[in-house]
């Protein structure tokens, strides 16, 4: 056991994770040694003009998947994915075990896992769980830790080799025969493929599978044919409905639409509200209705942004056609308007989780951010973050983009209400630290705005008014346990079920089991 | 003189707005327990109004509670309970004539004087929710000390006129004016009814600019999200802002001098007008409220 | 057997329904809702103490919870409580 630089014991060795773990030293401490890791070589030669094979058995097959190795997936299908559940059956029907599953995020469609877990076809997962394989994990259901990493965390384990993925399934919305896919149209379409490209490119073997098998070649291509091995075609790779949204509309929530406002005045407020302005919102109401606060205030003082990043939404769009963008970069596309505007507008720009998030290359668009705002489950009175577990310590939400976006942005706010129902969000010590206070500045609540003291050029720009109330972190602390009253702590024991990974690769904290419900 | 720009109704059965309806930072509480209290609950409902005056910080609002009506049970056990808690007033529906106030008046004093609180602190604000009450504006306004705030009724009085909603409340211009002249001639707050469509954003910044033009200080609100378009409605403009902070200035220096008369751009300016000045830095939050 | 309620089952309420219960038998209380966990103790002992504090000694309590906190709890209590003293229903 050692103390990390959140204060978090953490064992050297991790059974199932790591024998030699790395403690998070601070947001920029750890550098990369040596060089990338390499897929093997390949050649194709003329003779091959046609990759695609019957179906996903017979792709698992050529694959050469095997039991025990790693297989990776992405989410840009979100709730209305089948890929991961279909991939997951033939495996199980084909007799492959112990498998070490990699998506980008699970969602609730694949709580349809859980029977593979039981029965050891998955042995471990690496990336968000959510629901009830949540609940499962949480209650010791897994004998491997779920290994939790951030959007650019990801792609950093795959790029070093910390993570090597023997097949990457591609949920492809449109394709061609020869393995050229899009996202941007078909019956599932869902826009970008932005989290996908590093495992296209670094995974032994590439499948992947489509329901709109188009001439040859597929328009709008954003992940090109010389990174696809097959190319399998079924009925559906999803359901329309769970994959976008409708039009993305601002919520009339007031307790939201307040700590949007106290949100959107900071930002006003702030030195980096000028000509330029490049911001990033999530697609959550407060997150969403502080996007359109800051846009009537561009409008009103005639400023306009340079990019909007992230996941990306109607309202992104709104604003890029309006001029108060120059540019969107989009890793996933939120709504229908999203998933229209890029391959119509050359200024909405796919772009890949390595370009978006990773901390190990040559520069990501995260760096470039002025402004982010963020949620939290919990912030403590050292504005360190917990995303990843809730009030009764189950871990059922990944990290997203959460450590990137704010150790990238100039300015990133932590909107939250001070308490859901009874339940106080801004606390002593977080139960689970997913980003460290280093890199956030700012939480706001509805009982006012609290900046980070290691800011003092904030608090000196910023003055305070009823439209930004400003109080101190422990104050925001004092007054949820005033109004909570007294909470029995969280029951849990020492076995690890849950390793959260900084974006570079280190163990800022682990998860342990909980007790039964 | 105290901003009363908005005053929010919090439904006296929901904890939740009752406790965090002040965050929206509007000049005023009003917890219901009047018309948003169905009549099960007017006994839980007076309970816990009470235990959250008792234990919630109202961050600077002014606090009131909307009693119910002297023409039922409960008006007296709704006051018992609710001036020992400190709160700056009461609102009462359908007051019709000063005999109305005379009656509560009477029943306050007795309240203050059991639980020690200095005799007259507990202010009225009245609800005209009829023909005659809005005839009787004036008097009533002019009743007791007490009274600070009078304000139209919305359905009730349009069902008393024998008429109903119209596009553009039509039928409230008389009674509007009415009260905003009673008012200003008793010398209290003409507080305008609520607007009851709550997602019609803009309907409610054409009606809160109408009745400032005429004279109202303020309105009664339903909803948080409607606190920010009437404050913003009733938040000076620059020029007025700039009139304003000249005629304050010209004041300070006058009597810096000992003058009486205080002369701005050549012109004679009379005490209301320095008031009134400072009213509007105060409304764009230039100037701590006073008195 | 004679019951009361007060409160809704809205966030940051609890509703409260209060029984009758024979002489001697004491206080008896059940409770259910979200997130009720770490605040089964708390409740618990305001739920006590309020009847207490009205003097009441037999009594079956059962609390849907949703979030509320003391403050709200006790008039919840208090307000069940009273009804079914006073209350004819």
């Amino acid at each position: 056991m050692a103390v990390n630089a959140v204060g978090r014991d953490i064992p050297s060795s991790i059974p199932g994770y790591k024998d030699d773990v790395v403690l998070f030293r601070g947001a920029t401490k750890r550098l990369p040694k040596g060089n990338r890791y390499g897929k093997k070589n390949r050649t194709t030669f003329f003779t091959k003009t046609d990759k695609t094979l019957p179906n996903i058995k017979a792709a698992i097959r050529e694959s050469g998947l095997q039991s025990g190795m790693t297989i990776s997936f992405h989410h840009h299908l979100r709730n209305g994915d089948y890929v991961v559940n279909m991939v997951l059956d033939a495996c199980a029907e084909m007799g492959i075990k112990d498998l070490v599953i990699f998506p980008t995020a699970l969602f609730g469609i694949h709580k349809h896992l859980t029977k593979h877990i039981q029965k050891g076809v998955i042995r471990q997962i690496q990336g968000s769980v959510n629901g009830p394989i949540g609940q499962l994990v949480s209650e010791g259901g897994m004998e491997l830790p779920v290994v939790l990493r951030s959007h650019g965390g990801r792609p950093r384990a795959v790029i070093s080799g910390d993570v090597k993925i023997d097949v990457a399934f591609i949920a492809a919305p449109t394709a061609d025969k020869y393995g050229n896919l899009t996202g941007a149209c078909g019956q599932s379409a869902c826009g970008s493929l932005g989290y996908t490209h590093t495992d296209a490119d670094y995974a032994e073997c590439v499948v992947a599978i489509t329901d709109n098998l188009v001439e040859y070649p597929a328009p709008y291509i954003q992940i090109p044919q010389t990174q696809v091995d097959y190319v399998v075609q079924v009925d559906k790779i999803g359901d329309p409905a769970g994959i976008v949204s409708g039009t993305t509309r601002v919520t009339r929530d007031p307790m939201r639409l307040l700590i949007a406002r106290y949100a959107a005045k900071l930002i006003e407020s702030s030195p980096y509200f000028k000509e330029g302005i490049s911001f990033q919102t999530g697609a959550g109401g407060i997150s969403l209705a502080t996007a359109a606060y800051v846009r009537d205030a561009m409008r009103k003082r005639g400023i306009k942004g340079s990019f909007g990043l992230g996941g990306i939404t109607s309202f992104f769009v709104d604003m890029l056609e309006e001029g108060l963008f120059k540019q969107i970069m989009d890793v996933q596309s939120f709504d229908l308007a999203a998933v229209e505007s890029i391959s119509r507008n050359a200024a909405h720009v796919e772009i890949s989780a390595d370009w978006y998030a990773n901390p190990w290359n040559a520069g990501c668009m995260v760096n470039m951010l002025d402004t982010v705002v963020l949620g939290a489950t919990e912030v403590d009175r050292n504005f360190n973050v917990n995303v990843n577990t809730e009030s009764d310590g189950a871990l059922l939400h990944g990290i997203g983009g959460h450590q990137d976006t704010a150790s990238g942005a100039k300015l990133t706010i932590i909107t939250t209400p001070l308490l859901r129902g009874r339940l106080p969000s801004v606390v002593d010590s977080v139960y689970t630290v997913t980003t460290p206070g280093e890199v956030v500045d700012a939480v706001v609540t509805e009982f006012g705005v609290a900046i980070n003291p290691k800011r003092q050029d904030l608090l000196d720009a910023i003055k305070p008014s009823k439209d930004l109330p400003l109080v101190t972190i422990d104050e925001l602390a004092e007054k949820a346990k005033k109004i909570a009253g007294e909470m029995a702590p969280i029951e849990y024991t020492d076995r690890i079920i849950g390793v959260i990974e900084y974006r570079d690769g280190s163990v800022i904290d682990v998860v342990r089991q909980i007790k039964k419900k | 003189m105290a901003l009363r720009r908005t005053m929010l109704y919090l439904p006296g059965n929901n904890p939740n707005m009752l406790i965090r309806g002040h965050l929206f930072k509007p000049d005023g509480v009003i917890l219901d327990l009047e018309d948003s209290v169905a009549l099960s609950e007017k006994d839980a409902a007076r309970i816990l109004v009470r235990e959250v005056l008792k234990n919630i910080d109202f961050g600077g609002c002014e606090v009131t509670v909307r009693i119910n009506g002297l023409d039922t049970p409960f008006w007296k056990k709704d006051l018992e309970e609710v001036i020992p808690c400190g709160i700056d007033g009461i609102r009462v529906p359908k007051v019709e004539t000063p005999k109305d106030i005379e009656l509560l008046d009477e029943a306050i004093s007795e309240i203050e004087s059991k639980n020690n609180i200095p005799e007259g602190k507990i202010q009225i604000t009245c609800l005209l929710e009829t023909a005659l009450g809005i005839w009787n504006a004036y008097h009533i306004a002019t009743a007791s000390k007490r009274v600070t705030a009078i304000c139209p009724g919305g359905e009730d009085l349009r069902a008393d006129l024998k008429t109903s909603r119209s596009e553009t409340s039509e039928e409230l211009v008389g009674p509007r004016r009415m009260v905003v002249l009673a008012a200003h001639a008793a010398k209290v707050d003409p507080l305008d009814t609520v607007f009851s469509d709550i997602t019609d954003d803009e309907g409610l910044r054409r009606e809160t600019e109408w009745i400032k033009q005429i004279g109202f200080q303020g309105k009664s609100v339903i909803h948080p999200n409607q606190i920010p378009i009437i404050h913003d409605v009733f938040t000076p403009t620059e020029k007025e802002i700039a009139q304003a902070k000249k005629i304050v200035q010209a004041a300070k220096e006058a009597a810096e001098k000992g003058l009486g008369a205080v002369s701005v751009d050549g012109k004679m300016v009379d005490k209301p007008v320095v008031k009134r000045a400072e009213y509007t830095l105060q409304k764009a939050g230039l100037l701590e409220g006073g008195e | 057997m004679k019951t009361a309620q007060a409160g809704t089952l809205e966030s940051m309420d609890c509703l409260v329904t209060a029984s009758e219960a024979e002489k001697g038998k004491g206080i008896f209380i059940t409770m259910e809702g979200s997130n009720i966990a770490r605040f089964r103790d708390s409740i618990l002992k305001t739920a006590k103490t309020t009847l207490q504090e009205m003097g009441i000694k037999d009594v079956i309590l059962s609390i849907q919870y949703n979030g509320a906190n003391d403050i709200v709890l006790k008039a919840r209590v208090e307000a069940a409580a009273k009804a079914l003293i006073g209350g004819d229903n």
